[in-house]
C-alpha cells in the first residue's frame, strides 16, 4: 500500500445554531478517507457537501468536534507538514494594497526562504500562471481570474509535496481552466499529490486518478475512478461516419448524430454485424467502446433528486 | 523565540505596517494632525506671552488626539477585515501560528504608529521654531506616554477585532478609550452609588486608565515631571497591554473560519 498523503479518520464538524446555540446542525459526518501520495485526487459533491469545511479542517482554519486527520503522516497538531503542503482557498481573497510580486514575496518570507530564491520562486510562478506582465500591478486592479490564479501561485510557493485546492477552476475563463488542468497534470508529472474539489464533473472525469463522493456531509462512495464509474459490457458504442445513421437496420439500440457522424449503442453480440452493415453502406467506424456510465450519470443515480439538481447546474 | 518564528512574525509585521502607510486614512490623520499643529501659529496670536505653551499644548493635543485615532480605526480592521475578506486563510494554511500573526499585526501597527509620533514630533518641533523657540526635550516626558497610551489603544482593538465585526469593534475600542478618560467620574461616583458603589469602584480598577498617561499639562506649563513616573506609565501600559494581547490571542486561538 502507497504512503497517505492525507488520511481521516472519523472527522465530524458541527456547527451551533438557533436560540442560545442549543441546536447544532451536523455538516460532516464521520468521513474516513485515505489519499494515496502521487495522485490527482477529486473530492467531489454538491454545493454544502461539506467538501470546504474538510478542507478548512485539514488546514487547520476550522476545528473538527470528533476524528482524526495526518498530513503526509503528520497529525495536524504537528506544524511540521506545513512547510510541505500548499493550500488554495475557496474564492480567495487577496490584499488590494499589495502588487502580485509583492504578495508572492510576504507568502515566501512565512517559509524563510531566503530572498534570492523568493524572486526566482516568485517569477517563474507568476510566468506558469500567465502573470508575468502583471506582476507590479495592484492585486486590486486584478480579475477574479487573475486573483484565482495568483492563489494557485501562492499556493506553490514552497515547492509543496502536497497541494489542496478547494474550486481551483472557479471564476476561471476556459483558458484558466485549460491552464490550471495543466498545472495540475505537471504537478503529478512532477510527482505531487493534488486534492481538489470541485462541482464540475467534467474537471474530475478529465484529471482524478481517485475521487471521493461528499452527500450532505456524508462520504458517499470513494476509490478509482474506473472502480466507480460501471462498465456495461453488454453495449458497445460505435462512432460512425460518411453514412445516414438513421438509415441504418440491425440491433441499434440507440442513434444520436454528432455533426457529421453518428453515435450508435448497440449489442456487443450484433457487433459484427452492425459494422459490416456500415461499411457495405461506404461508411467508417471511427471507434468501438464499450459503454461507460459518465460521472453525471453516476451522480444522477446517486444522489435523486439533489444530483439532478446539480446536474442541471453544471 | 525561534530564528524562523520571529521572521515570520516580522514578516506580517512589515506587512501590517505596508498595510497601514498605503491607508488613505493614515495620511488624512497625520495631515489633519500637522495642519492643526502649525494653525497653533495663529492661536498663539490671540493670547498674551503664551505663545509657546499654545503651540505646545495644541502639538501634543493633536498627537494625542490623531494617533488615537489612527489605532483606533486601523487597529480594529487589522484582524477582523482579514477574517471577513478571508484573506488570512491563505496565510494560517503556512507555517505561521496564529499567535505570530496576531503579535506581528500588533507589531505593525505599533511601528507605524512610532513613525507616525516622529512625524508629529518633527511638525511640533517645526512649528516651535517658526516661533523662534527650540524643542524642548522635556517635551518627551509628555509624548512617550501618549505613544504608550496608543500601544494599549492598538491591543484593545485588536482584542475586539478578533471577537467581533469591524464596525463593533470600532464602537467597543472607541467607548474603553472614552471610559478611560473619564475614569476618575467613576471613583467620584461611588460614593452615591449606595450598594453598587463596590462594583462601580471595581469597574474604575478594570477599565483602562487612560489619564495616566496624559502628562501634557505638566510638560507643557514646566512642572517638574521625574522620568520614573515615564517608567511607572511605561510598567502600566506594558502590563496592560500584555494583558488585552494575551485575551486577544486566546480568543483568536479559539475562533473557526466559517
Amino acid at each position: 500500500m502507497r504512503e497517505s498523503a492525507l488520511h481521516l479518520a472519523g472527522l465530524t464538524k458541527s456547527y451551533a445554531y438557533g436560540f442560545l446555540h442549543r441546536r447544532r446542525r451536523v455538516v460532516l459526518r464521520s468521513i474516513d478517507l485515505n489519499v494515496p501520495r502521487g495522485g490527482i485526487f477529486g473530492y467531489l459533491g454538491p454545493n454544502g457537501s461539506g467538501k470546504t469545511t474538510t478542507l478548512k479542517i485539514v488546514m487547520g482554519l476550522l476545528r473538527a468536534d470528533s476524528g482524526t486527520a495526518l498530513v503526509l503522516g503528520c497529525p495536524l497538531t504537528d506544524p511540521a507538514w506545513r512547510a510541505r503542503t500548499g493550500y488554495l482557498p475557496e474564492h480567495p481573497y487577496l490584499y488590494d494594497y499589495l502588487t502580485a510580486a509583492e504578495y508572492l514575496d510576504y507568502v515566501g518570507r512565512l517559509f524563510s526562504l531566503p530572498a534570492a530564491v523568493r524572486r526566482e520562486r516568485a517569477l517563474r510562478l507568476l510566468k506558469l500562471v500567465g502573470l508575468e506582465n502583471a506582476q507590479h500591478q495592484a492585486l486590486r486592479r486584478f480579475s477574479k481570474g487573475m486573483v484565482q490564479r495568483v492563489g494557485i501561485a501562492q499556493a506553490l510557493m514552497n515547492d509543496p509535496e502536497l497541494v489542496l485546492l478547494d474550486e481551483p477552476m472557479s471564476g476561471l475563463d476556459p483558458l484558466g481552466r485549460r491552464l490550471v488542468r495543466d498545472l495540475i497534470l505537471d504537478l503529478k508529472a512532477a510527482g505531487k499529490t493534488v486534492i481538489f474539489s470541485t462541482h464540475i464533473l467534467g474537471d474530475a472525469e478529465a484529471l482524478c486518478d481517485e475521487v471521493a463522493v461528499l452527500r450532505g456531509g456524508e462520504l458517499l462512495k470513494s476509490g478509482r475512478l474506473g472502480d466507480i464509474l460501471k462498465i456495461d459490457m453488454a453495449y458497445m458504442e460505435l462512432l460512425v461516419s460518411d453514412i445516414d445513421g438513421a438509415a441504418l437496420d440491425g440491433d441499434v439500440r440507440a442513434r444520436q448524430p454528432v455533426g457529421e457522424r453518428w453515435r450508435l449503442e448497440v449489442a456487443a453480440a450484433a457487433l459484427g454485424t452492425v459494422i459490416g452493415s456500415v461499411e457495405r453502406a461506404g461508411g467508417r467506424v471511427l471507434s468501438v467502446l464499450p459503454i461507460r456510465q459518465s460521472l453525471e450519470e453516476y451522480f444522477l443515480q446517486a444522489m435523486g433528486s439533489e444530483g439532478q439538481h446539480w446536474a442541471a447546474h453544471d | 523565540m525561534g530564528r524562523a518564528r520571529l521572521n515570520r512574525v516580522l514578516a506580517v509585521a512589515a506587512n501590517t505596517f505596508r498595510e497601514s502607510v498605503r491607508e488613505r486614512v493614515l495620511y488624512n490623520l497625520v495631515f489633519f494632525a500637522v495642519v492643526l499643529t502649525v494653525s497653533s501659529l495663529v492661536l498663539k496670536e490671540l493670547s498674551l506671552r503664551q505663545d509657546e505653551k499654545i503651540v505646545k499644548d495644541v502639538g501634543l493635543a493633536a498627537m494625542d488626539f490623531f494617533g488615537t485615532l489612527i489605532a483606533v480605526f486601523i487597529g480594529v480592521g487589522l484582524v477582523s477585515k482579514e477574517i471577513e475578506r478571508r484573506s488570512l486563510y491563505p496565510l494560517l494554511a503556512k507555517p505561521l501560528s496564529r499567535d505570530e500573526f496576531f503579535v506581528g499585526k500588533f507589531l505593525g501597527l505599533a511601528f507605524t504608529l512610532l513613525v507616525n509620533t516622529a512625524v508629529m514630533t518633527a511638525g511640533l518641533a517645526v512649528t516651535l521654531l517658526a516661533t523662534g523657540r527650540a524643542f524642548d526635550p522635556g517635551l518627551l516626558k509628555g509624548i512617550i506616554p501618549i505613544y504608550l497610551g496608543l500601544m494599549l489603544t492598538v491591543a484593545i482593538a485588536l482584542f475586539f477585532s478578533t471577537v467581533t465585526s469591524t464596525t463593533l469593534a470600532a464602537v467597543g475600542t472607541l467607548c474603553l478609550c472614552i471610559a478611560g478618560r473619564y475614569s476618575d467620574i467613576l471613583l467620584h461616583m461611588k460614593a452615591d452609588m449606595g450598594a453598587a458603589g463596590g462594583l462601580v469602584q471595581f469597574l474604575y480598577y478594570v477599565l483602562p486608565n487612560f489619564r495616566n498617561f496624559d502628562l501634557k499639562s505638566q510638560v507643557v506649563y514646566g512642572d517638574p515631571v521625574a522620568w520614573s513616573i515615564v517608567g511607572q506609565i511605561g510598567g502600566y501600559a506594558l502590563v496592560y497591554t500584555a494583558v488585552v494581547m494575551i485575551a486577544g490571542a486566546l480568543a483568536f486561538r479559539a475562533r473557526d473560519f466559517v
